[in-house]
């Protein structure tokens, strides 16, 4: 257990002694600020026109026309971040080879990848932080629903723990960080838009199995406030699956 | 301590080591010499768990290294010739976190001695990346005995070093040896070995060539001959005199191999080209070299 933690709390100090770390956390909190900022001046149009317009007043809702979009803008941006922050994880001990360390001493390699993978999830959190400015204007200025505002943070949350697990993954395979990277960024992607092909497409299993598998379904069920069970578990087994992996790979480092 | 019986790993068709068996009693400390790639860091990682073999089986203190890893490892030391370390922790960081990985149950204690032990006092709060080849490879030693371990594997543990680093690390092993502590020190530099090791095992193309107490294995090389000259053509002429079976050529010196004693007549075909100087007593390594080195001449 003190080795998990041990291998957890390294990872997570290594996001702060190494650039990219602080790089990402600062081209997030811009970008996610500045996404912030153009939602508030949509809504505040719309809010404007609504004046006029008594159905659209009536529609009009800070959880639908704010909310919401904005965590769909931060979804979409940690697609593009989380892969610098995973791609390190494991392909860097390959390389500098200090991977030596872990590979020699008394862990297991189910406690290796669950411990680097909870070094992520800390980082995950303040990533999360990072948008709390956000949030408490809503809050303090606005009205927005409670629950609408943690189920979207729950998601989103989620999803980055998902989308750095599925890098830690690809990390392991490879001791060239940008070769994890660019699989990350391709997979991470490609489970994006596999939504809209499930949109597009006609009813059928295939169908089903697509929408299963996309992102941006469960991230949308989710997103409207609604918090169903087989969305938390797409979400949880998708991390849960590549921790796995992780810990395969792990072990076939061991022993190849 | 540790037994390796007929260890073999193939990488597709290349074979990196093939049956390899040694043994090394509980207390020893065995020199692993051989050339670079010859395969002794394979042999090594097989035996601290982090690569496994093809073929054949290795045992640290009656368990199995594939069937028990962690019960080996958290009796074993490996420091790597590479030293694994994180540039971007301080060394006392470091050390703390290969501590608590080894489970090690003080921590701070197991730190600080592991720190004083290889003289790291000095830099224990400055980062890895900062300090110079010689501190980064203590502290890859360092990691190595935090859990203060009853066997170290140590590759090429002087790789890299200035001669004064070699003598203190040379000097360290000599402390770690102290008590029952079994060690596998691997090198090419066989000056490090003599005044250390008890026993040698030779490994040249991945195959055991001898294994012997250091005494024993230069009494082997009976008929071995190290000599100067001081004009060219030598090599050629010696080795072409029935009896000889290689001509080495080391730093300057001609290292001789023949079946059987022939000093009188190797000397006496030396002296045409200014024979400079002549011992008819075998050293390590010449043995070393006349068993490493007899294939690349032929």
């Amino acid at each position: 257990m003190n080795a998990l933690f041990a291998i957890a709390r390294r990872e997570f100090e290594g996001y702060f002694a190494n650039p990219v770390g602080w790089v990402c956390l600062a081209a997030f909190a811009v970008l996610s600020g500045f996404f912030f900022v153009a939602d508030i001046v949509i809504y505040t149009t719309y809010q404007a026109e609504s004046v006029m317009n008594p159905s659209m007043a009536s529609q009009l809702n800070i959880n639908d026309a704010l909310i919401v979009p904005w965590f769909g803008q931060l979804a979409i941006t940690l697609l593009f971040v989380t892969p610098a922050l995973s791609m390190r994880l494991i392909a860097e001990d390959r390389r500098s080879k200090a991977i030596e360390l872990l590979l020699t001493s008394p862990v297991s390699s189910g406690v290796i990848a669950s411990g680097k993978m909870l070094g992520a999830a800390a980082f995950a959190v303040q990533l999360m932080l990072i948008t709390a400015p956000g949030a408490f204007i809503l809050v303090q200025w606005g009205d927005p629903d409670t629950g609408v505002l943690l189920t979207n943070y729950l998601a989103l949350f989620l999803l980055t723990l998902g989308l750095m697990t599925m890098g830690l993954f690809f990390s392991s395979l490879t001791e060239s960080q940008v070769v994890a990277l660019m699989l990350s960024l391709g997979t991470g992607l490609l489970l994006w838009i596999v939504g809209w092909v499930a949109e597009a497409g006609d009813e059928g299993t295939l169908k089903t199995v697509v929408e299963h598998l996309s992102l941006i379904s469960h991230l949308d069920a989710m997103g409207n406030g609604v918090l169903r069970l087989k969305n938390i578990v797409y979400l949880l087994s998708f991390t849960a699956f590549f921790t796995f992996a992780t810990a395969q790979r792990v072990e076939a480092l061991r022993w190849r | 301590m540790i037994e390796v019986q007929g260890l073999t790993k193939r990488y597709g068709a290349r074979v990196a080591i093939d049956d390899v068996s040694f043994s090394v009693p509980k207390g020893e400390i065995v020199g692993f010499l051989g050339p670079n790639g010859a395969g002794k860091t394979t042999t090594m990682r097989i035996i601290a768990g982090s690569l496994g073999a093809s073929k054949g089986r290795a045992t640290v203190g009656g368990f199995d290294v594939v069937a028990e890893p962690r019960r080996v490892q958290s009796m074993l030391g490996y420091a790597p010739e590479t030293p694994p370390v994180y540039g971007n922790m301080s060394v006392s960081d470091y050390l703390a976190f290969a501590a608590v990985l080894k489970g090690v149950s003080d921590v701070p204690a197991a730190t600080a001695r592991a720190i004083s032990a290889l003289g790291l006092d000095k830099v224990s709060d400055r980062l890895i990346d900062n300090l110079s080849k010689g501190y980064r490879q203590r502290v890859g030693l360092a990691q190595a005995l935090v859990h203060d371990p009853k066997v170290l594997i140590l590759d090429e543990p002087t790789s890299g070093l200035d001669p004064a680093q070699r003598v203190e690390v040379r000097n360290l092993i000599q402390q770690l040896a102290a008590g029952d502590r079994t060690i596998v020190l691997s090198t090419h530099v066989l000056g490090e070995v003599e005044p250390i090791c008890q026993r040698v095992v030779i490994i040249n193309k991945g195959r055991i060539v001898a294994q012997d107490q250091i005494g024993a294995l230069s009494a082997r090389g009976g008929h071995l001959v190290r000599l100067q000259v001081a004009r060219p053509g030598a090599a050629e002429a010696l080795g072409a005199l029935p009896g000889v079976t290689s001509v080495v050529e080391e730093d300057g010196y001609l290292v001789i191999r023949a079946q059987e004693e022939m000093r009188e007549r190797l000397a006496a075909a030396a002296v045409p080209f200014g024979l400079l100087e002549f011992s008819g007593r075998a050293r390590l390594e010449d043995v070393y070299l006349a068993l490493t080195k007899d294939e690349a001449r032929a």
